[in-house]
């Protein structure tokens, strides 16, 4: 109850016209830096972090938030629209949602992602609110052997994206883990296939990664295979979501928060992973299985609402322990000390008004960000109507500008160019891309925990499996793993009888 | 009325040719500190320790009337030393600055690059911060005489914390302390994490033994209990701090991280002289005094030469101890 | 049947042999780090490359089997793609090699120059013969997006050869 007071003297403070005001500035902006190539939202934040140098704290941080949740819609429109993804939050939305913008079905993609966003969002909130201290507390918890179960139980459900052909979709997943394999070694420091190149000595971002083999990769195959008969431009379609849409998406809606929320609350989880699982998930529950690869509109309804909810989670730990959990919350730290803040425990206590003041310009930065972009999604959808050279012309234009922008260097041009002719011989081949798009996220996440949890327990293989909630999560791979046997026995049973 | 091509070229070629100076704002004065063009390099992510000191500094240089429009751009990769083999490329450019610091000299040496520090003119130090050693709150050690009887007695068990990459500053700490503390570097079980955040957490949860970070990051963990301080390493107590410095618990080594500005080989005299006085009368404006004070950074002004000589001997300390690492 | 139709046919059997390449890249990489000198327990840093190698050279092995056996991966379809036609490597070269002009050209020629060269070029490997309206809209696509990461973003991009000439 405490914090339900809290909360309406939150909303006091976030519905002045002020700071509803900034608010409308933040999402805008927020959203239209997202979309540009190269430009995730840890990136937009940093950007527009002198933009709020002339605000009180509240009004600011209120601006952060709508730039937030903008800019990772935004990168769902460009990864929607164009198979560009701006951020690696946003790379499971390419899979089913470019093929539906292709058939014409943008402004519903558009429609779902932005919903899934607005209920990700609610409903990480109110968690948020409710469950802050809680999960918090929990999260610390978390070790690297509960980590790593996490990580295997994901490594099980790629199993379900390989695709037809089992030996291409592994062939496809292992270039990914190779992929992933480049970059100093975490533990050790030392270079693993950098070739002595400073700048592979990071690794290749999993952004870099997504737009190479979807983007690029995909241009390629199209010029290879271009349809010379009269270009038929794209149907616009139906500018709304159907009440079929709607039936077939509602509980993605609802189911993606379960997965986002926990994961972006605990310290590594992040958005990546949480938008893989809940894509899995969607495809095992959906009556329509047949459809997932060609556009189904549920593998973008429940990823879109895992990212956004995962963000929520993020919030629970930087307010409340003053842990930053991904890039984003980091950049915002540094802004809180710009102000003097330290997030952390005693945050609450000290900076009442401005905490709750925040957390109430979420839901209403949420609810701004749907009333812009429903309406505009048909208008986003019809950007696809350009003639097909300027479509992928402008496709590789701005994978360019993203990958260079970064870091203005010439070299990571090159590379995404050469993960471009991978993903043409992929597509050549039959390779799924998914698969390869996971290896280089689940890869590097799962070395590093499981050779922390080796560390940490002094080099004992015990110490991977001695807490209950990675035992816990081992069961469930052992009881996913069996079930096709045990399914066998069962109906062997009931036939003999 | 249709185009024709040679004009459409003609056209195109002069919008993307004459375009971009046109539409850049007329160059500055070349008088005083202001130097025009500056651009202030930022060799690792937004949000990171270098990337704050450096668009703080900006904007401060920029609020104080010192120069015009000071330009922050972020090259991370490997540690700082993408950035930094930039910067040496970047020999005799006189309007180019870079942020950095002690992670900066140990990752020169772990990834064995051919720059150095050693290539680049030195501008000034302007920030040092000491690391402490902190545990959770129902952490066994209640002072840093527990911990460290208890690490003596079996390094390997007593996992350490870090929130960098080996050869990073919360690296090099527990390093040196067990070098004082006579435990061999090598039998330290040293667990890097991705910065500060992930790190807290394990100290929290007890995951690690202890944790060894910069004093600003956890001051408020600190104060609502959640986190014990047990050593502050540098030579002198933190004020409002209650823990001893090493040495005071008897390990004679001390450990102070700082940050600096260096820029490219090759300057002019004229050139050289024009940065370091920029950066010193940045230290001298009240802008910056009131960063120092909302940032919790200690002043550690070292302009020019002094800097100089400084960079060598850390460069000397932190090879020594990587070496006997083997890194 | 000829040879050489006997190979097109199994073209699949040249990623296979990429695969198996890159497996012996990783394998030896692996090779070359030095024994872990800080790290505890069984798992160093050339474990999981060892594993992944080997599991290249297996996957590329069974890849080939599968083809040799007659299996084939199914070429990706899409709206704009046509199979029936044969393929046009000719245009991926040039994309490709406008694409890696423009890698090399963004330094000395500035971002405004090699973008529009980009895109033009792209647009006219993919068949806009457009030669009026294509470098206008190139040249202007190009300069608007500098416009908007080097002076409203601060992202900083090069302007080209005559910044501070004129």
């Amino acid at each position: 109850m405490d914090s339900l007071n809290s909360l309406i003297d939150g909303f006091g403070t976030a519905l002045t016209p002020m700071n509803l005001l900034w608010a409308a500035i933040g999402v805008l902006l927020g959203t239209a830096i997202g979309v540009l190539p190269g430009i995730g939202p840890a990136m937009a934040v940093a950007l527009l972090l002198p933009v709020t140098y002339g605000l009180e704290p509240t009004g600011a941080f209120i601006m952060f938030a709508g730039i937030y949740y903008g800019a990772m819609f935004g990168g769902s429109t460009t990864s929607i629209l164009l198979n560009t993804p701006g951020e690696s939050a946003a790379v499971v939305a390419a899979i089913e949602g470019n093929p539906m913008a292709k058939a014409g079905r943008g402004a519903q993609a558009l429609a779902a992602a932005a919903i899934g966003h607005f209920a990700g969002g609610m409903i990480g909130t109110i968690l948020l609110v409710v469950l802050a201290p809680t999960v918090a507390a929990l999260a610390v918890d978390i070790g690297a052997p509960d980590y790593l179960a996490l990580m295997v139980l994901a490594f099980i459900a790629v199993t379900s994206v390989l695709g037809s052909s089992r030996i291409r979709g592994l062939a496809s997943l292992l270039i990914g883990l190779t992929i992933g394999l480049v970059g100093l070694d975490q533990m050790t420091g030392q270079q693993r296939l950098t070739f002595g190149s400073l700048q592979l000595a990071d690794g290749v971002d999993v952004v870099i990664v997504a737009v190479g083999l979807f983007a690029i990769g995909e241009a390629l195959w199209v010029a290879a295979h271009l349809r010379r008969t009269a270009g038929e431009a794209i149907p616009v379609g139906r500018p709304w979501l159907g009440r079929d849409d709607v039936k077939r998406t509602w509980k993605s809606w609802l189911r993606g928060p379960v997965i986002g929320f926990p994961f972006g609350a605990i310290p590594a989880g992040g958005a990546e992973i949480p938008t893989f699982l809940s894509y899995v998930t969607e495809k095992r529950l959906s009556k329509h299985k047949e459809q997932f690869g060609k556009g189904a509109i549920e593998g973008v309804a429940g990823p879109e609402s895992a990212a956004s909810a995962s963000a929520a989670g993020t919030l629970v730990s930087m307010l409340t322990l003053g842990l930053p959990t991904t890039a984003v919350a980091a950049v915002m730290l540094a802004a809180f000390q710009q102000y003097g803040i330290q997030p952390g425990p005693l945050l609450f206590e000290r900076e009442p008004d401005l905490v709750w003041g925040l957390i109430a310009s979420l839901f209403v930065g949420m609810v701004l960000l749907l009333a812009l972009n429903l309406p505009l999604a048909p208008v986003w959808a019809k950007l696809l109507r350009i003639p097909r050279p300027y479509l992928y012309a402008g496709i590789l234009f701005f994978a360019a500008v993203g990958a260079y922008a970064v870091g203005g260097e010439a070299l990571d041009l090159v590379i995404l160019l050469v993960i471009g002719l991978i993903g043409l011989g992929m597509r050549r081949y039959g390779l799924p891309v998914l698969p390869a798009v996971i290896g280089v996220i689940l890869g590097p996440a799962a070395e590093q925990q499981l050779r922390r949890a080796l560390q940490i327990s002094d080099g004992s293989v015990t110490g991977l499996v001695d807490t209950p909630f990675s035992v816990t999560v081992y069961a469930v791979v052992v009881i996913l793993l069996a079930w096709p046997l045990l399914r066998k026995v069962i109906i062997r049973r009931g036939g003999t009888r | 009325m249709r185009l024709r091509t040679p004009f459409a070229l003609l056209g195109a070629a002069l919008l993307v040719l004459v375009g971009p100076p046109l539409l850049s704002p007329g160059s500055d004065s070349d008088s005083g500190t202001r130097i025009p063009g500056l651009r202030f390099m930022v060799p690792n992510t937004p949000g990171g320790g270098y990337d704050i000191t450096a668009r703080t500094a900006a904007k401060n240089a920029e609020e104080a009337g010192l120069t015009g429009d000071v330009e922050v751009f972020n090259l991370p990769g490997a540690g700082g030393t993408v950035g930094l083999t930039r910067l040496v490329g970047e020999r005799g450019n006189g309007r180019l600055a870079m942020s950095m610091g002690l992670g900066v000299v140990g990752a020169v040496h772990t990834n064995q690059t051919p720059r150095t520090l050693a290539d680049t003119t030195p501008i000034a130090r302007l920030t040092e911060e000491q690391d402490i050693v902190v545990v959770g709150k129902d952490s066994q050690y209640k002072t840093i005489q527990d911990l460290l009887t208890a690490w003596k007695k079996s390094p390997g068990k007593l996992p350490v914390g870090g929130g960098s990459s080996p050869g990073g500053p919360d690296h090099l700490a527990p390093m040196l302390m067990a070098q004082a503390a006579g435990i061999a570097p090598k039998d330290v079980n040293y667990v890097p994490f991705d910065g500060g955040g992930e790190l807290l957490a394990s100290i929290l949860g007890d995951k690690v033994a202890f944790g060894v970070s910069g004093v600003g990051e956890y001051l408020d963990q600190i104060k609502a209990g959640q986190l014990r301080l047990l050593a502050v390493t540098g030579p002198k107590r933190v004020p409002g701090l209650d823990a001893p410095t090493l040495r005071e618990a008897g390990l004679d080594t001390e450990f102070t991280n700082w940050r600096g500005i260096v820029a490219p080989p090759g300057l002019s005299d004229a050139e050289r002289e024009k940065l370091v006085t920029l950066v010193t009368e940045l230290h001298d404006s009240p802008q910056w005094r009131e960063s120092l004070k909302t940032h919790g950074w200690n002043d550690a002004f070292l302009p020019g030469e002094e800097f100089g000589t400084f960079l060598a001997e850390q460069d000397r300390r932190v090879g020594s101890v990587l070496k006997e690492l083997g890194l | 049947m000829s040879p050489k139709t006997w190979l097109r046919e199994r073209s699949e059997l040249g990623f296979g042999a990429l695969l198996f390449l890159l497996g012996v890249l990783v394998l030896t990489d692996a090779l070359t780090l030095d024994a872990d000198l800080t790290g505890r327990g069984p798992v160093g840093p050339a474990t999981v490359p060892l594993v992944v190698g080997c599991g290249l050279v297996v996957v590329a092995v069974l890849l080939s089997l599968d083809v040799l056996r007659g299996g084939r991966g199914e070429a990706e379809a899409g709206e704009d793609v046509d199979l029936s036609e044969p393929a046009d490597w000719r245009t991926v070269l040039l994309l490709a090699g406008v694409f890696l002009a423009f890698a090399v050209l963004i330094g000395p020629v500035g971002f405004p120059v090699a973008g529009a060269l980009l895109f033009w070029g792209s647009a006219y490997a993919l068949g806009s013969r457009h030669l009026h309206r294509d470098p206008l809209i190139a040249a202007t696509l190009s300069l608007l997006t500098y416009v908007v990461f080097d002076k409203l973003l601060g992202v900083p991009l090069p302007g080209g050869p005559l910044m501070g000439v004129i």
